[in-house]
């Protein structure tokens, strides 16, 4: 029976584990614009992409928004995951479907959906000129702030069904007896709820924060020119620049500092809980 | 306290706009009739139903997306039902250690392993001589990443309830293992098939970052034919070509409630 692993995992080690092994080795290899690239053992890429002050803003502006989208997503699925947690009606599943569904909808559907929310035609524009508030269109589109707009509402539906998932195998009775002993709403909330639904807190926050960091579609459409992030700058190493060795370099850091970022921020975050 | 109730509920209702709106927007907008997107309309039209049937890359690209995202399922989900299988019913060493390598594909962002695999397909290409970066088997074997990963994640919650006791109990009666596979575990495990079914070809049907490198001239996916469109304008022609996506998940999403209660699965 236990040998039923085995196809499943042997294809998973041909796609996915020898292909990482093999980038890994092409990141120290160094360039040659005539072959593409020479077997080699350096760090050069490593260090070309830490120094070089164009891929240090590009790597900081994927932190930055992703550290904001993670902690605007956060806030922002809490109520609607509690909602549909404790929700007792026939509605509950259809609404549960309701919030999957966007996610299965997929990413390039919904940031073009985006773009026609925010362009300077777009529905938020014409409302706004027709209800006479502004007299020229706002520039919403190719913003930073339309990134993350996007980005957040295209991550929140996998924050609210994790959050709610948790949040529904506490038990109705502990938020009872805190407000029988006389905790004031906000006190059970934070002293009770948010601790028993840390765990699902940092189990949405990774996966909003892993999506937001490697997000491609939507700061491809919606950042503009001048707008740039880590995926987008791998797929260009590769495309059109045809640096490998540097392009493997880059993957590698977003995947590092990914990982690193993940598992930091939800230690810290749950010491600190369990501190106070 | 009246405060925090409106807060609250004003939260819920925000949430719900800002994930839902921008795709009912686009089935929306895929009815106007003028070229560039304006609201209000100067009226309504089909005819960029029609206009997004007729450009080849959109026609091309569904059928496509429809061949790879079912032939990585037809592929994917036996494989990982085997998997989920053996982590539910065996006891073998390292299970969570085992997991997490069968989740890794959708664990490692789509764009890293994405390029990876660009990288040893043109290894490969050069070893083989033969095509593999733009052909169908490679978009396939691109998307068994996704495949297997999902129908491990969605099997092992659906197969952790099933009893026991009913195959034992095949069994003692006389039932062969093979019969008790067949006319047992397979009918039990029916649910967890289908909705492992559908994610997995709906996450092979809308993926792009994965897919990115691996397409070649006459071989793109749907995604990719839209961001490409997309990088150029947003027009209604787009918005139908997004209609009928929509349309089609959601129906696979309906069909399969049926089976198996979605909100028993994420």
């Amino acid at each position: 029976m236990a040998k039923l692993v085995l196809p499943a995992g042997l294809l998973v080690l041909l796609l996915l584990g020898g292909p990482m092994l093999l980038m890994l080795r092409y990141s120290f290899n160094e360039y040659d614009p005539l072959y593409i690239m020479q077997q080699a053992f350096t760090f050069e890429n490593y260090a070309k992409a830490v120094v070089d002050p164009y891929y240090q803003k590009i790597l900081m502006t994927t932190i930055t928004v992703a550290l904001t989208c993670t902690v605007l997503t956060t806030l922002l699925a809490y109520g609607p995951a509690y909602w549909l947690a404790r929700m007792e009606s026939r509605w509950k599943s259809k609404l549960t479907i309701l919030t999957m569904f966007p996610l299965l909808v997929g990413g390039v559907v919904r940031s073009a959906g985006y773009l026609a929310l925010l362009s300077t035609t777009g529905l938020i524009n014409a409302t706004l000129l027709g209800l006479g508030i502004i007299s020229e269109p706002l520039t919403l589109l190719y913003t930073p702030g339309a990134v993350i707009f996007a980005t957040v509402g295209i991550v929140l539906p996998y924050m609210i069904l994790t959050l709610a998932s948790v949040i529904e195998s506490i038990p109705r009775q502990v938020e009872d007896a805190a407000a029988n002993l006389g905790a004031r709403p906000a006190t059970a909330f934070f002293r009770v709820l948010v601790p028993l639904s840390l765990p699902g807190v940092l189990a949405g926050a990774s996966l909003v924060f892993i999506l937001c960091m490697n997000a491609y579609a939507t700061p491809l459409l919606l950042g503009g020119p001048q707008f740039q992030m880590m995926a987008p700058a791998v797929y260009e190493q590769f495309a059109k620049a045809s640096n490998w060795p540097f392009g493997a370099a880059l993957a590698f850091i977003l995947l590092m500092v990914t990982v690193i970022l993940t598992t930091v921020g939800s230690s810290v975050i749950a010491k600190r809980y369990k501190a106070g | 306290m009246r405060l925090t109730r409106l807060t609250y509920r004003g939260v819920i209702f925000l949430a719900y706009l800002v994930m839902l709106l921008p795709v009912l927007l686009l089935v929306v907008t895929s009815f106007f009739k003028d070229t560039i997107i304006t609201f209000p309309p100067s009226g309504l039209s089909l005819e960029w139903y029609a206009n997004a049937i007729d450009r080849e890359e959109f026609l091309s690209g569904f059928i496509v997306s429809f061949k790879v995202a079912a032939l990585a399922t037809l592929i994917g989900v036996p494989l990982g039902m085997a998997a989920a299988l053996a982590l539910t019913r065996s006891a073998i060493r390292g299970k969570q250690a085992i997991t997490t390598f069968l989740l890794g594909p959708i664990i490692v962002p789509g764009i890293v392993a994405g390029t990876a695999l660009y990288l040893t397909f043109l290894v490969a290409q050069n070893q083989l001589d033969m095509d593999i970066v733009g052909t169908l088997p490679g978009l396939v074997a691109a998307h068994i990443l996704l495949t297997i990963p999902w129908t491990v994640r969605v099997a092992t919650a659906g197969l952790q309830g099933l009893d026991k006791s009913v195959e034992e109990a095949a069994a003692n009666l006389g039932a062969r293992p093979w019969t008790v596979f067949m006319r047992v575990t397979l009918p039990m495990m029916r649910p967890a098939i289908v909705a492992a079914s559908m994610f997995s070809f709906i996450q092979s049907f809308e993926n792009l970052e994965l897919t990115l490198l691996l397409v070649g001239p006459g071989m793109s996916t749907l995604p990719i034919a839209m961001l490409n469109y997309l990088e150029f304008q947003i027009d209604p022609t787009l918005a139908a070509v997004a209609t009928i996506q929509v349309v089609v998940i959601a129906a696979m999403m309906l069909i399969t409630d049926r089976y198996v209660k979605l909100s028993r699965i994420v």
